[in-house]
């Protein structure tokens, strides 16, 4: 759902929340909300929801399909 | 109870349960205290999608997933290679992650990009290289990296090299099986699932070396023992996963598809242009060119087909295809007698093929995707097609594009297992069977609109 909101609260269970406290001490991030940011944008932007394959792995993988007998 | 499957692609029954089975100590012991049997693959009997028809449950028809490559919206060319994304369906370790389980899972093809779930998981050999994002969570990458530098998703064939390429199947299957054993060993899991290729691998090269019916066969004392020691390895890796297993862990060893020895392959678009159906417009043809390159006359063409260990042949239908020909009212007529012709197709010397010729709607209740308007298993499976075309003959002897002595059979094999049982019991099954089982043995009631059930003796090991 669409909101105004530029911030918004999820859930995180209360040992965790407190192992992410105990992490970040002394480090340069200075909320335990500002660390979870930091590693979920790190996950997602690594992760897997865009384009698979870009033309240069798409040439890689059909060689190598083709080689094994699979592409025509 | 916790299941691990170890999914060994290709694996054949007449392999592991008769001719190899006496170098195979680990799972000769699996097979005579477990239950074990054939495992009737998917149609087609094909790695993707059975692998995935394993762990969803679903048919490829739902998944809309009919082999290595999937066409683009009815284009002549315009193909695309399967992904993890195009998995539609939960996998096991979806369904099983909702309810709080971790899974490790490894090479599941297609799992690139690997997706998120509560666990590990390492990408397929569809994996472009090793520089991509091909872990999930993304650090265990460097972990893999770190302490097996040498880890390769597939090999590459060059053909001239072939035989070097046996040792480097056996590097790449010995590496996968040490990290994922360092993986079980070290994390935290409840389910898990790998696939190793190399199996495949090693059939398609090197069947020729030990099996004398095979007008390849090549009487090679060092390379039979390479493919001897080969299984040999992977059976001693399989023993040190079952050290570690405890006694309630069901440990079910399965193939995709089953293998047995290549006839030939059969250049279907050759027969096609003979037949009338397919026109090119003029040029020389060198030999082993790729339909995509040459120049169809599309407006004189009714069919043209993609090669495989079967072919798919699509018609030229009018406002489906780009250029189509075949009226709409026509398209009934065509399909049955181009089957007719496809499955009186003779063989070299005149003797009869078994060839089977089926539409997508006579093997799924539903059918998705962008799927060809007929499946060929050419003499049974036993000669592959080939899609290439300028040769003198239809009937080649070895692959045209790959380094083939063996093409897909239907059967593969399951072995399921459970440390201190004694059931020594076989019992033919269907892979259908096997998303059901694993969720039998979670206890998960819930079918999500899978169909199969869970194998017969799952009693025995629960």
């Amino acid at each position: 759902m669409a909101t105004d909101k530029k911030y918004t609260t999820v859930s995180l269970p209360t040992p965790l929340f407190e192992k992410i406290q105990e992490k970040i001490k002394g480090t340069g991030f200075t909320s335990v909300s500002d660390y979870v940011t930091f590693v979920l944008r790190e996950i997602l932007t690594h992760g897997s929801d865009q384009e698979a394959f870009n033309a240069e792995d798409e040439k890689k993988v059909k060689d190598r399909l083709r080689s094994l007998g699979y592409l025509d | 109870m916790k299941v691990a499957v170890i999914g060994l692609d290709c694996a054949a029954p007449d392999i592991i349960f008769n001719k190899l089975k006496a170098d195979l100590p680990n799972l000769a012991k699996m097979i005579n205290n477990g239950v074990s049997g054939k495992l009737r693959s998917c149609d087609p009997p094909i790695t993707v999608p059975a692998w995935m028809v394993m762990a969803t449950g679903r048919s490829p028809g739902e998944l809309g997933l009919y082999g290595f490559r999937s066409r683009m919206s009815n284009s002549y060319n315009g193909i695309k290679i399967p992904t993890s994304q195009d998995i539609k369906f939960d996998k096991v370790w979806d369904i099983l992650g909702k309810r709080n389980k971790k899974s490790i899972i490894v090479a599941v093809p297609p799992s690139y990009p690997p997706r998120p779930l509560p666990g590990l998981m390492v990408s397929d050999f569809l994996t472009p290289d090793k520089d991509k994002e091909f872990t999930y969570p993304p650090g265990l990458k460097n972990e893999i990296l770190r302490d097996f530098p040498d880890y390769q998703f597939d090999v590459k064939f060059r053909k001239p090299e072939k035989k070097k390429i046996i040792d480097e199947i056996y590097k790449m299957t010995d590496t996968r099986f040490r990290m994922t054993e360092k993986m079980l060993k070290e994390k935290e899991w409840d389910f898990f699932f790998m696939v190793e290729i190399g199996i495949d691998r090693i059939h398609h090269s090197f069947w020729r070396y030990i099996d004398e019916g095979s007008h390849l066969y090549e009487n090679d004392k060092e390379m039979k023992d390479k493919f001897i020691s080969y299984f040999k390895m992977v059976d001693s890796h399989i023993g040190k996963m079952l050290e570690e297993f405890d006694d309630d862990t069901v440990v079910l060893v399965v193939s995709d598809h089953g293998a047995k020895r290549m006839k030939g392959a059969f250049a279907i678009n050759q027969w096609l242009i003979k037949e009338g159906y397919l026109k090119l417009k003029g040029g020389t043809i060198s030999q082993g060119a790729s339909l995509e390159d040459l120049e169809v006359d599309w407006a004189h063409s009714k069919a043209w087909a993609w090669g495989g260990y079967y072919a798919r042949v699509f018609l030229n239908i009018k406002g489906r295809e780009p250029e189509g020909v075949i009226e709409k009212e026509n398209v009934r007529k065509e399909l049955d007698l181009l089957k007719e012709k496809l499955g009186s197709i003779r063989g070299p010397n005149g003797e009869e093929w078994k060839t089977i010729v089926f539409e997508p709607e006579e093997r799924y209740d539903v059918v998705n995707g962008d799927r060809s308007d007929l499946f060929v298993y050419l003499d049974d499976l036993s000669w592959r097609a080939a899609g290439t075309l300028g040769y003198g003959t239809d009937f080649l002897l070895e692959n045209d594009t790959g380094p083939d002595d063996a093409v897909h059979d239907y059967d593969g094999i399951y072995i399921m297992y459970r440390k201190n049982r004694k059931i020594g019991k076989v019992i033919d099954s269907s892979i259908f069977q096997i998303a059901p089982t694993i969720l039998e043995i979670y206890r998960v009631r819930k079918t999500y609109g899978i169909k199969g059930k869970p194998l017969e003796g799952v009693e025995y090991v629960e």
